[in-house]
């Protein structure tokens, strides 16, 4: 088992010595794509391995946002307490939401999510402490460097969580639930209580990227805080990855982050199209995530490609 | 006239004067929305500051300590994304390493892509965000060259008072973003010390489309005036729905966008007939400008290059990237500290008008009132009347 | 006149009913095409909006440039959306048909941004209005204004979704589609061709689409943006109408409309958006039995 996380643990270590090594510019880039790596293995929990897909993991990232902003702008405490009230405000509204919501299925579930985060962002926009729709302004803090180490900690813990779950009892019995659902509650699996725990626990990480991210951009706003297109982006950066595997999300998260940034810093007004393209053609290609690709390559080799649309189409 | 947008053709655009050619260029940058849904505003920017650029360099650049230099830009797409934006001025700074920073447009922007100018303490100066959030934060990096938010109706509301008959109630519409809000903040202290009574107070979501119910309201109390604030999609939806549900005030409407641009007022048409509006800007052959002659001549020059008339928004790049030559030139150096010293003493005049920071960062100009007249854009207020304003305005069914 | 003057509450009430309805005629229209793709698909096309916005500039291109009426320019929009929905559906999207749903949303997601990026480089950012002559008519109707172009989109809105009701109970091919959906091997035991029928059913639903954006383009205007918030509200009425029933849908959008505009007076504009989603919300949690028959 040591074989295995050793190439992962001089990965992370290599990451973290990022800030030395590298350029501001990278460091930047860096922050951006490990939250969004943090943000897609939280989906993981509740999308990849319950396989409840979840469009509303933005609520709980824009609650996060919004608890340590409001705790540092209006309260003046510290961003250690901000984060922690954002959390918290995250995982009550899993808990509080997630039992009426985690009763449906499929699309509608992913719909529902998405009407929850509408109406959340609709309803901070008339909230007074919260700013409006003007947003809150944060205390100016630089040190890139704090940032940068604070994300590639939670994606670490994040990560960690995932591996634990992906071998403990709890995610066999999220996996029996993603399969068939009705044959896990026959088994005897609480499936509400475990549905709600992992909304939560994807939820918490959801919200403690979502503080991290207003303490380093110092000026939020309902839009910019419960963005779906975030939470499209969580998505899609998990299924290319591979759902349900433990650094599939880390490395779809990296790779397309990767493609974006360069695309939008180069060849800056096409970097939109080219984004939806890759989208589109690895939906056809590869739907089952880029972890997936390197044993299907062994077994098949290019035909696995031909393969994958073979299965799919109609 | 097609424009391929990339970032290759506007470097290869700006020619520099063949002596300019060898020295190493002043390096100015700037993230825009070049698409997304801010993309209508932000080419005004990215064509302003193309223009002054290359006229600047057209006139043998910028004189940095004996020798002169040429301007450059290096612009990048936020795709009307404010996060990309973010770090994408990071990048410039830090990867592409441009000397100093020029602004996108939108006031939620500039709030958010100024704390990197802070945080590098590289001075930015902007013209597309006006909103008083921006200068109350004590940050000393960031210049701005649109007026502040909360004044924008003062001039209409001085001309009221000299119209016959003068209005005594009005309706404020206005949407809930960071600009609009301390409009109508500054609005409704106007009002009040005018003796212009608010019947109708409303503030809608920022992108909004429907004003029906808002519009009906307003049929109900009849109020003299109209002051309108948001944004420009949405100022062309509330005209338009004002007029298939018949609703009109008895005198005038006003807004704080849209009358001056081109295409607001041929997406409307006759529609757009009678509107008021305001703009720190018109091109008058009144302000006088080291590089462009005067204000006619350089929309003239805007208008053959680029297809379409500048409005105020152009004006203020051009304004921004003047206020960096002039500052180089006083500063005599490119040291950021002493360039930001400089831009805080700027007194010069341009195509602009006259430009000068206030203590926090901002300009301070007053609006012009102006009316759409036959299509046009006539100025109306400043101090005194310029033009007759045609007032009252007449119900829809009638014009 | 013999009849009074109705007291002004009452008035303002009647005209905030008649905006709610015309203007969610419109609405119910726009999700009809998402609805039909949705119920017989199965896939749920976060790409509509842009196919409305699509429509939209096919609308004004043949008025500007053609000088065609727009509502006679509709039938042709329709007809060149249709085209290429069925061109979409027959050499794309078929090939994803049978992953898991959640593919179906990333790739109409990934053709969104495309669209959309195809749509700013083309027709550039401009605000495109559809402004003929009549678009600001309106008439009195005992004190409440009612706007002749919005009522005319309600007309179509209506028109249609009763035509695609007829179609999918009497026709041969309507017949198909549902046998379709209901049950794909069965109906392909029955000699249904389901490349043909499910290329004909995106294409109806594009044509849908397009119809809905020329109409838009009258009451309000067309940007290459446009497409995200009506996706959006489509889907909200798609859900609350019941997905490929035509008529539920109208009546579903005329319900937000509604909703929309007394929300809009009688607490803050600023709200509707909390009411609208706040109410797909709710009527997902609360009425799950009649959603589950089509999971």
């Amino acid at each position: 088992m040591t074989r295995r996380w050793l190439p992962v643990a001089v990965a992370a270590a290599a990451l973290a010595a990022v800030p030395w090594l590298g350029s501001e510019t990278l460091v930047q880039y860096g922050i951006n794509a490990i939250l969004l790596a943090t943000l897609a293995q939280g989906w993981n929990i509740i999308g990849g391995f319950t396989g409840y897909p979840s469009f509303g993991n933005s609520v709980f990232y824009g609650l996060g946002t919004y608890g340590t902003a409001i705790a540092m702008a209006q309260y003046h405490l510290p961003f250690g307490v901000g984060l922690a009230v954002g959390a918290v405000l995250g995982a009550a509204c899993a808990v509080v939401f997630g039992l009426p919501i985690l009763r449906l299925r499929g699309p509608y579930f992913a719909i529902a999510t998405l009407g929850l985060s509408a109406v959340m962002s609709a309803i901070i926009a008339n909230v007074e402490i919260a700013g409006k729709n003007i947003g809150l302004i944060l205390p100016l803090f630089r040190g890139d460097l704090l940032f940068y180490e604070l994300s590639l900690g939670l994606l670490v813990l994040a990560t960690a969580t995932v591996a634990w779950v992906s071998r403990s009892r709890f995610g066999a019995g999220l996996v029996a639930i993603r399969e068939n659902e009705d044959a896990a509650q026959v088994m005897g699996i609480d499936t509400t209580r475990w549905k709600v725990m992992a909304l939560t626990l994807s939820a918490v990480f959801s919200a403690l990227a979502g503080g991290i991210h207003a303490y380093w951009i110092t000026f939020i706003d309902p839009a910019s805080a419960f963005d779906s297109t975030l939470n499209v982006k969580m998505v899609i950066m998990t299924v290319f990855g591979g759902p349900g595997t433990v650094l599939g999300p880390v490395v779809g998260a990296f790779l397309l982050s990767a493609i974006s940034e360069v695309l939008a810093s180069n060849v800056s007004t096409v970097a939109g199209a080219f984004y939806g393209l890759v989208i589109v053609l690895a939906v056809v290609f590869i739907p089952r995530g880029l972890m997936d690709v390197s044993s299907g390559f062994r077994r098949m080799g290019w035909r696995y490609f031909a393969d994958n649309v073979r299965r799919h189409r109609l | 006239m097609r424009r391929i947008p990339t970032l290759l053709l506007a470097t290869a655009m700006s020619l520099p004067a063949p002596a300019l050619a060898q020295n190493k260029a002043v390096t100015l940058g700037a993230a825009l929305q070049l698409t997304g849904a801010l993309a209508n505003t932000g080419r005004y920017y990215r064509d302003g500051y193309q223009i002054a650029v290359d006229r600047i360099n057209a006139k043998g650049g910028v004189a940095v300590n004996g020798t002169r230099r040429p301007l450059a830009l290096r612009l990048l797409d936020n795709q009307s994304d404010v996060n990309l934006g973010v770090r994408q001025y990071v990048q410039l700074l830090s990867q592409d390493k441009v000397d100093f920073l020029l602004g996108p447009f939108s006031s939620n922007d500039a709030l958010d892509d100024s704390s990197v100018a802070e945080k590098y303490q590289v001075p930015m100066v902007q013209g597309g965000g006006a909103s008083g959030q921006i200068f109350a934060r004590g940050y000393k990096y960031i210049f701005g060259t649109l007026p502040p938010a909360g004044d924008y109706f003062q001039s209409t509301v001085k001309m009221l008072k000299h119209l016959s008959p003068a209005p005594k109630t009005a309706a404020l519409v206005s949407a809930d973003d960071a600009f609009d809000v301390a409009v109508a903040k500054g609005t409704r202290k106007i009002c009040a010390a005018n003796g212009l009574e608010i019947v109708v107070d409303k503030q809608y979501p920022e992108h909004n489309a429907e004003f029906s119910s808002i519009l009906s309201l307003i049929k109900s109390k009849d109020p003299d005036v109209i002051l309108w604030s948001g944004h420009e999609p949405q100022a062309l939806n509330f005209l338009r729905q004002a007029k298939t549900l018949g609703v009109s005030p008895r005198l005038m409407y006003s807004f704080t966008v849209g009358v001056p641009t081109a295409d607001f007022r041929k997406a409307l048409g006759k529609d757009a007939e009678y509107a008021f509006g305001m703009t720190p800007w018109l091109p008058s052959a009144d302000l006088k400008d080291d590089w462009f002659g005067d204000g006619a001549a350089f929309a003239k020059e805007f208008q053959e290059r680029f297809g379409y008339q500048p409005d105020y928004h152009a004006a203020s790049a051009v304004a921004d990237v003047e206020t960096f030559a002039k500052a180089i030139e006083a500063a005599g150096t490119l040291d950021r500290a002493k360039v930001r010293e400089a831009i805080a003493r700027v007194d010069f005049r341009s195509i602009y008008g006259q430009v000068k920071f206030e203590q926090n960062g901002q300009i301070s100009m007053p609006q012009t009132v102006v009316q759409i007249q036959d299509g046009q854009v006539v100025p109306i207020f400043g101090d005194d009347f310029a033009h007759k304003p045609r007032y009252p305005l007449p119900a829809w069914s009638k014009r | 006149m013999g009849i009074p003057d109705p007291a002004p509450a009452v008035l303002l009430l009647g005209q905030i009913l008649v905006n709610g309805v015309l203007l969610g005629g419109l609405y119910g229209l726009m999700a009809l095409g998402m609805g039909l793709v949705w119920g017989v698909l199965n896939i749920v096309n976060l790409a509509h909006g842009s196919l409305i916005m699509l429509g939209g500039y096919c609308v004004y291109f043949l008025y500007t440039g053609a000088g065609i009426d727009p509502f006679a320019a509709l039938p042709l929009a329709m007809a060149a959306m249709f085209c290429f929905g069925y061109a979409l559906q027959r050499f794309l999207l078929s090939l994803i048909i049978r992953s898991a749903m959640l593919n179906t949303l990333l790739i109409t997601f990934g053709l969104d941004v495309m669209l959309t990026f195809l749509a700013q480089l083309a027709f550039s950012a401009d605000l495109r209005t559809i402004n003929p002559p009549y678009a600001g008519d309106n008439f009195d109707v005992l004190g409440v204004t009612i706007p002749v172009a919005p009522l005319a989109a309600f007309a179509v809105a209506v028109l249609l979704a009763a035509a695609l009701s007829a179609v999918l109970a009497r026709t041969r091919t309507g017949r198909a589609i549902r046998a379709t959906a209901q049950n794909l091997t069965a109906a392909r035991l029955h000699g249904v061709n389901p490349r043909r029928i499910y290329a004909l059913t995106f294409g109806a639903g594009a044509a849908l689409a397009g119809a809905a954006g020329g109409l838009y383009g009258m009451v309000s205007q067309i940007t290459p943006y446009v497409g995200v918030t009506l996706t959006a509200k489509s889907f909200v009425i798609a859900i609350l109408g019941g997905l490929d029933r035509p008529l539920g849908v109208v009546v579903g959008g005329v319900a937000l409309g509604v909703a929309e505009a007394a929300t809009a007076l009688y607490l803050d504009p600023t709200y509707t958006n909390v009411i609208s989603f706040g109410l797909l919300v709710v009527l997902l949690v609360a009425r799950p039995a009649q959603l589950f028959e089509r999971a």
